[in-house]
């Protein structure tokens, strides 16, 4: 057994590219012609001017927004509940909880969360408030266990799509893939100023974060769009199987 | 690479067509699938529709037209972000490339979600065989692998199966008890392989696209098992053909907008996951390691030939299955091969060889649906017809299909019907040849060989006593000349003045 990786398995890169190039019809030692893709082609500063546009023009809708990406939500079946008051936020999430948890909840580390005084009215009730969080004695390993044990998992939102209905996760630092995947129920909490109109915005977002941070953008990104399901036995929709089987939206506005 | 049974079609559509409970499953899923589509179309509307569509094909042309171009820079970029990228000429060094990273870091447990290049490549088995359990998480693919069978739709692999045959092979295979609840059903299986994620050294994902410009995996998903298998092992590698890849983030959402609308009907499935290299070393968790194999196992045939090029541009949807009547009557076992369907029947030949599957192009109306549901616009009737035309001109004799017979039957019609007195007087042989066969206007059994074929499964129409030239040459000859002067007239004095 051996650790080190292999760069290239297979066949060397240049003599598959070459095969495709013959493929195409074009020789082998052709590299391709000039590709010309404006979308490629548009450097950074016209990317920002874009991205600076349609963040002007969410503003300026942001109320109807808002309003919209609610009710895809609810289409796309997640429990809906809006509130401007951070203490009905509580109420609701301990409510879910008490319901559910099983006496331990998973947390991840977003801001939209630790303004929230979440983990005392939790602990209060005797339920646990896990932050999932890497930290002296709190190894991957330990963490991933308390997540499997949580009977509800809490996180923040990236973004909300008003388009799809979808809440948009970028895992990372107090952030694990976990939390909103493996509780059976998960709770989504997204702030007004976070929803965006179409899934074109948060591609044209991420896609300046990349070339602004010199090709980096973080391992991974996470549309979720209601509760998990499956067909896959005589096209009977059955909810919840390896995702959670409920799930709640907390809109902050 | 998996078992290629392309050659039996016409047994194995014989004995699909008169399989009951496939009918009846059959009948769901190609309704249910293609009811929701028209729902979500309608929601958008057809002009926007119809937009989305033009831009998803001109971004895969350009994709396929560049194609060494966009691999190149997603090597780049997935190398950029700390992944491994391999290149497969072929099943066998696909399957080698992926047993060689688990047997090298000790893999025993290895977490699938669905993946049709894998099921190509027979992957499974290989793994097998060099001591990885393999588990398929997605409930479908978990079905057929419990039931070692294979997927008979793109999106729906166990639609073939009642919850009846699901209960008792989860009884049989897991010891739990008989049900007719598919909710416990779907439990169980979340049960059993909730802990195999948990204990996976390697999570397999296939990819549903390819993004060059920041090296980024794409997954579209309902049940949750996709996420899992990309974020609980320590090891995740991405499977997928070459063809996957679309330049460009951006050109990522019309794809997201078209994909599930045209399979289930969904507006988004419930997860969309986008991998891109390993974790970040502040990352809370995620696969240490990540390896992107891209394979071509054929493709790059179908990208040479420009008549068939376009098949490439597929994002395995299934609507072409669902809509198409042949699919309908068969399912798709009797393909023989993984993609079954329309546009099976143009990528299976090329794969596998043409000269071992010349049924396949065979095996359509050429009633266009397929074509007109496909999200890409792909124009599947006019591959099967160039297919089919290979079928008879190929210049390799093994891929050459019609027997003499035919051959002649073909030639001998074509003359008879460019030579007029010829043909009536076969009309006159024909009437009085068939008087033995006819009852009730129909021959329901025919001896001559190539015509008993076709009795065997349907009637022939009789020759009728008079045909329409016959009818027309006795009693309507003149008539129309009687009715244009009629019209003539009235046209002279102002009446009916638009209706010529």
């Amino acid at each position: 057994m051996t650790n080190q990786v292999e760069t290239s398995l297979g066949i060397p890169r240049d003599e598959f590219l070459a095969h495709v190039r013959r493929s195409l019809g074009r020789g082998p030692d052709v590299l391709h012609p000039d590709v010309s893709n404006p979308v490629l082609q548009e450097t950074l500063a016209q990317m920002e001017s874009r991205a600076e546009e349609a963040r002007r023009r969410l503003e300026a809708e942001r109320e109807s927004l808002v309003d919209r990406f609610a009710e895809t939500a609810q289409l796309r079946n997640w429990n809906l509940f809006r509130t401007g008051s951070s203490e009905d936020a509580v109420s609701y999430i301990v409510e879910v909880a008490q319901a559910h948890s099983g006496g331990q909840v998973a947390r991840s580390d977003q801001s939209a969360l630790t303004d929230l005084p979440l983990d005392d009215a939790l602990e209060s009730l005797g339920i646990r408030s896990v932050l999932v969080k890497r930290g002296d004695e709190r190894t991957q390993e330990s963490l991933r266990q308390q997540v499997v044990e949580s009977g509800v998992g809490v996180t923040g939102a990236d973004f909300g799509v008003a388009e799809t209905g979808s809440v948009v996760v970028l895992p990372r630092q107090g952030l694990s893939r976990l939390v909103s995947l493996v509780p059976p129920v998960h709770v989504a909490v997204v702030r007004p100023q976070d929803v965006v109109g179409s899934l074109d915005d948060v591609f044209l977002f991420r896609r300046v974060e990349y070339h602004r941070n010199g090709g980096e953008m973080g391992s991974y990104v996470n549309f979720i769009t209601g509760p998990s399901r499956t067909a896959d036995i005589e096209m009977k929709l059955v909810v919840g199987v390896h995702g959670p089987r409920e799930v709640h939206l907390v809109l902050l506005g | 690479m998996a078992e290629i049974k392309t050659a039996q079609f016409q047994s194995a559509s014989g004995a699909a067509i008169k399989d009951p409970i496939l009918r009846r499953a059959l009948t769901q899923v190609g309704g249910g699938f293609s009811e929701a589509r028209l729902d979500a179309i309608d929601e958008v509307g057809e002009d926007v529709w119809e937009s989305w569509r033009e831009e998803a094909r001109r971004i895969k042309i350009h994709a396929l037209d560049n194609l060494d171009y966009y691999l190149e820079l997603l090597h780049d970029r997935v190398t950029q972000a700390g992944g491994h990228v391999h290149f497969a000429r072929d099943a066998t060094q696909a399957n080698e490339i992926v047993s060689r990273i688990a047997n090298s870091r000790g893999v025993k447990i290895a977490t699938k979600s669905k993946s049709m290049v894998s099921e190509e490549l027979d992957l499974n088995k290989t793994l097998e065989a060099n001591g990885v359990e393999v588990y398929e998480t997605d409930l479908g693919e978990y079905i057929i692998q419990l039931a070692e069978e294979t997927p008979s739709h793109l999106v729906a692999p166990a639609l073939h199966k009642t919850k009846e045959q699901v209960s008792e092979l989860f009884h049989e295979k897991l010891g739990v008890p008989l049900t007719d609840d598919i909710e416990e059903m779907a439990r169980v299986a979340r049960v059993t392989l909730r802990d195999k994620f948990l204990q996976a050294d390697l999570g397999i994902s296939g990819a549903n696209f390819l993004v060059a410009e920041t090296g980024t995996l794409v997954i579209i998903t309902n049940e949750g098992n996709g996420r899992l298998c990309t974020s609980a092992p320590r090891i995740h590698i991405g499977i997928t053909g070459m063809e996957k890849v679309i330049p460009s983030l951006q050109d990522l959402a019309v794809f997201l907008r078209l994909l599930p609308r045209s399979a289930t009907g969904q507006r988004l499935t419930s997860y969309v996951s986008m991998v891109t290299g390993p974790r970040r070393s502040d990352d809370e968790d995620g696969p240490e390691e990540f390896h992107l194999v891209l394979v071509d196992n054929g493709r790059s045939r179908l990208l040479a030939d420009p008549d068939l090029r376009e098949s490439l541009y597929c994002i395995r949807c299934g609507a072409c299955l669902n809509i198409c009547p042949v699919y309908g009557k068969i399912g798709g076992h009797a393909y023989g091969w993984v993609y079954p369907g329309p546009i099976g029947a143009i990528v299976s030949p090329t794969l596998v060889g043409l000269g071992q599957a010349k049924d396949l192009p065979q095996a359509s109306s050429l009633c266009g649906a397929c074509r007109e549901v496909c999200p890409i616009k792909i124009n599947i009737p006019r591959m099967l017809l160039h297919l089919r035309h290979k079928l008879v001109e190929s210049p390799d004799e093994s891929e050459r299909a019609a027997s003499t017979a035919e051959k002649i039957a073909a030639n001998g019609y074509a003359w008879l019907m460019s030579n007029q007195t010829m043909l009536s007087a076969a009309k006159k042989v024909g009437r009085l040849a068939q008087m033995p066969f006819v009852s009730d206007g129909k021959v329901s059994r025919a001896p001559l060989p190539l015509v008993s074929k076709w009795t065997a499964a349907r009637d022939l129409p009789a020759l009728p006593k008079r045909t329409f030239r016959e009818i027309w040459e006795h009693e309507l000859e003149g008539q129309g000349e009687q009715q244009r002067e009629a019209r003539n007239r009235d046209n002279d004095t102002g009446q009916n003045g638009n209706q010529s």
